[in-house]
């Protein structure tokens, strides 16, 4: 019985993660209508930000704002120099994007090298319940996501800034018309979905090493956890990423732990089969006008 | 009129003395493909790190002198960018384009494998340091007609290093255990390689009566949590992670603090990466290199030889003494075309490597090749003091005679 509850334990924390990376996704594909595969490699960014600073003295805490700030700053930057060229041809920025995703890797080779980073666990404590051992920072981890996912989901659906935007993707041209800057509300979804990679970079590396090449791994389950949710719906995304953990973490536990990536991936596709639109529904994504 | 044509004889023998000295230094081009980009980039580099370092020490000395000419090694690096298309691509463009004599690499079994079926009909000798070639240097493949005849092994076959290191670990890890372990779990990636190397340790294991379980997860694995909660279920005296570095290195401090088992195995976690991570632990942990550590060089040779290396730029990281699997077989290479006195006769070569020797960096004893193209030598296994980070015990285990029951070798 330990162990099972163990495992729930795990796939909860498991799946704070992939939740982050999944709303970022979810929003820059589903709202800005921008397929971005560089997305994974934005919170390598963050993570490597993060161990630098770190590793230079800073606190733990504060170097995970300045990789959400960093990682903002630069998901403005790509949205500015490069996607803003690609809104009516999404198929060219998905290109563009695997490209960006390689530059990236190289980059952080090139600055740092290509080994893995790691940073002491900023917190260090195991609490030991009733025989179930929680890792306290992967709680702290599970904390920081149900507020991020909190603040998202009343932003999108309450905030007049949320409403603008579900408008714009709804029609663009009436949204336009209806005086919605859309190509600003563009920006700001991929500023805050590449800030959301930045901090989830942070969060990755206080459980796991990382290395360079860690996003394009990652990237693989945000996508699956924002389609399986439904495309743009925040709560979608929370509970594709919980589906995914749970698989996880039973079918490492129980089924054939060679097979667990595998597991995972069949669900979705199952999914995606019986309900298109996601479990919670969602937008149809990036469409060529 | 007489001193003009004294000038005109001195310059000529001037430009004679000049045009032979230029012959004396010549080229003897030599490919080395590995993965300078892509996810096996921390391997690949070792090799070009290895290549970058012998190759200048070769040439500072003064180059191969072959009958009555020196070459100086000029190197043709490849970056397979993991990815064994590259690879094959890379080394028709050696093999045909540049025209080597030798190509160094690569880092992973089924690459080394597709070169090798371009190096063979070319009769380009190949040096890869993959275990696993074992499976496939048979009589048949290694033949004067055969597809592997110009390929070596320059690391040890897997039942031998497998036997090695789990000797090393038990005989390291038992005195620190209240009772003799009995039983071992083995945590090791689900791929091409993981799968061939673990099925030789398990039997090696067996061997020094573990009852032993296999637990295979996925490549790039992050969150080994489950699999870890998994193993700590089955209770088991030792967990060995297996192969590779830098997966052990994610899941060895997840397992910590999870408590899975009383006593650990790092393969390929070298002592001077433990140092530098600040990893610690409460229980016995165990270390071994591939084939020797930078962290805590047994031999004075070897550490002279990681300072030479790391002072050439190369980083410092979990495999860079898989460099040793390329070093020292170009000083062998280069002794063997000296004594065959032409760089044109591949097959000469061959021979002569297979009959010589070489007292290398990687191993006190000389360096042979068996009839199977493969070398032989030691393994060194460490075990980092409980609640330490820097203080090792170190044992430098030599192989078996023979595979375990049930190990076919091959």
């Amino acid at each position: 019985m330990d162990i099972f509850v163990q495992q729930l334990v795990n796939s909860l924390s498991v799946a704070s993660v992939t939740i982050l990376i999944g709303i970022g996704i979810t929003l820059i594909f589903g709202l800005a209508g921008i397929v971005n595969f560089a997305h994974g490699e934005f919170l390598m960014v963050g993570g490597m930000a993060t161990w630098f600073m770190v590793g230079a003295g800073m606190n733990f805490f504060v170097a995970l704002v300045f990789a959400g700030l960093l990682v903002g700053a630069l998901g403005f930057a790509a949205e500015r120099c490069l996607f803003r060229f690609t809104l009516n041809r999404p198929m060219n920025g998905f290109i563009m994007s695997i490209g960006l995703s390689v530059i990236l890797q190289h980059a952080v080779i090139r600055v740092f090298n290509e080994f893995q980073k790691s940073i002491t666990d900023p917190v260090g404590l195991v609490w030991t319940i009733g025989g179930v051992d929680i890792i306290a920072m992967r709680a702290i981890v599970v904390a920081i996501t149900a507020v991020i996912v909190a603040i998202t989901y009343f932003g999108i659906s309450r905030s007049r800034y949320g409403m603008a935007l579900r408008a714009s993707v709804s029609d663009r041209d009436t949204a336009e018309l209806m005086g919605i800057p859309v190509r600003r509300y563009v920006t700001g979804v991929f500023i805050y979905g590449s800030l959301l990679a930045g901090i989830g970079g942070a969060l990755m590396i206080s459980l796991f090493p990382i290395t360079p090449f860690t996003g394009s791994v990652i990237i693989i389950r945000g996508f699956a956890v924002s389609l399986i949710g439904g495309l743009g719906n925040v709560g979608g995304a929370v509970v594709g990423g919980l589906v995914l953990g749970l698989v996880d973490g039973l079918s490492a536990g129980y089924g054939y732990p060679e097979w667990t990536d595998a597991y995972s991936l069949v669900v979705m596709i199952l999914i995606l089969v019986l309900r298109p639109q996601g479990l919670l529904g969602g937008t149809l994504g990036p469409k060529a006008s | 009129m007489r001193q003009l044509g004294l000038g005109l004889t001195m310059a000529a023998a001037g430009l004679v003395m000049a045009l032979q000295t230029a012959r004396a230094d010549e080229e003897l081009p030599i490919g080395v493909i590995a993965a300078q980009s892509g996810s096996f980039v921390s391997a690949g580099n070792t090799i070009v790190g290895a290549a970058n370092l012998a190759a200048q020490q070769i040439n500072d000395a003064g180059g191969i002198k072959v009958g009555d000419k020196t070459y100086k090694i000029k190197l043709y690096i490849r970056d397979n960018r993991t990815d064994v298309n590259v690879s094959i691509a890379a080394a028709r463009e050696l093999v045909n384009d540049i025209g080597v004599k030798a190509i160094w690499g690569t880092e992973t079994h089924d690459f080394s494998v597709s070169m090798a079926k371009i190096t063979g009909p070319a009769k380009v000798l190949q040096f890869s340091g993959n275990s696993s070639l074992g499976a496939v240097l048979d009589d048949k493949a290694i033949a004067d007609d055969g597809w592997l005849h110009y390929t070596f092994q320059s690391e040890p076959q897997e039942w031998q290093r497998s036997g090695s290191t789990a000797k090393g670990v038990l005989s390291l890890l038992t005195p620190q255990l209240k009772s003799p372990p009995k039983h071992s779990v083995v945590f090791v990636g689900n791929d091409a390689t993981g799968q061939y190397l673990s099925s030789h340790y398990v039997k090696a294991l067996e061997a020094e009566g573990q009852k032993v379980d296999l637990v295979q997860y996925p490549p790039d694995t992050t969150d080994f949590s489950p699999l870890l909660t998994r193993i700590k279920g089955m209770k088991p005296d030792i967990v060995h992670f297996w192969y590779n570095g830098d997966s052990t290195l994610t899941a060895f401090p997840q397992a910590l603090k999870l408590g899975v088992a009383p006593s650990y195995f790092l393969f390929g976690v070298d002592p001077g990466i433990y140092q530098e991570r600040s990893l610690k632990a409460d229980v016995p942990v165990t270390l071994s290199c591939v084939p020797v550590c930078w962290g805590s060089s047994p031999f004075p040779e070897v550490k002279q030889y990681f300072d030479k290396y790391f002072g050439l730029g190369a980083a410092k990281g979990p495999q860079s003494s898989v460099s040793l699997l390329y070093y020292d077989y170009f000083f062998w290479y280069a002794k063997a075309l000296e004594k065959v006195g032409t760089i044109d006769d591949p097959d000469a070569v061959v021979a002569e490597l297979l009959k010589s020797d070489y007292k290398g960096v990687v191993s006190p004893v000389p360096l042979v090749f068996n009839k199977h193209h493969q070398v032989t030598f030691a393994t060194e296994v460490c075990m980092v003091e409980p609640n330490t980070s820097d203080q090792f015990k170190c044992a430098v285990e030599q192989p078996p005679g023979a595979p375990p029951p049930g190990d076919n070798g091959g």
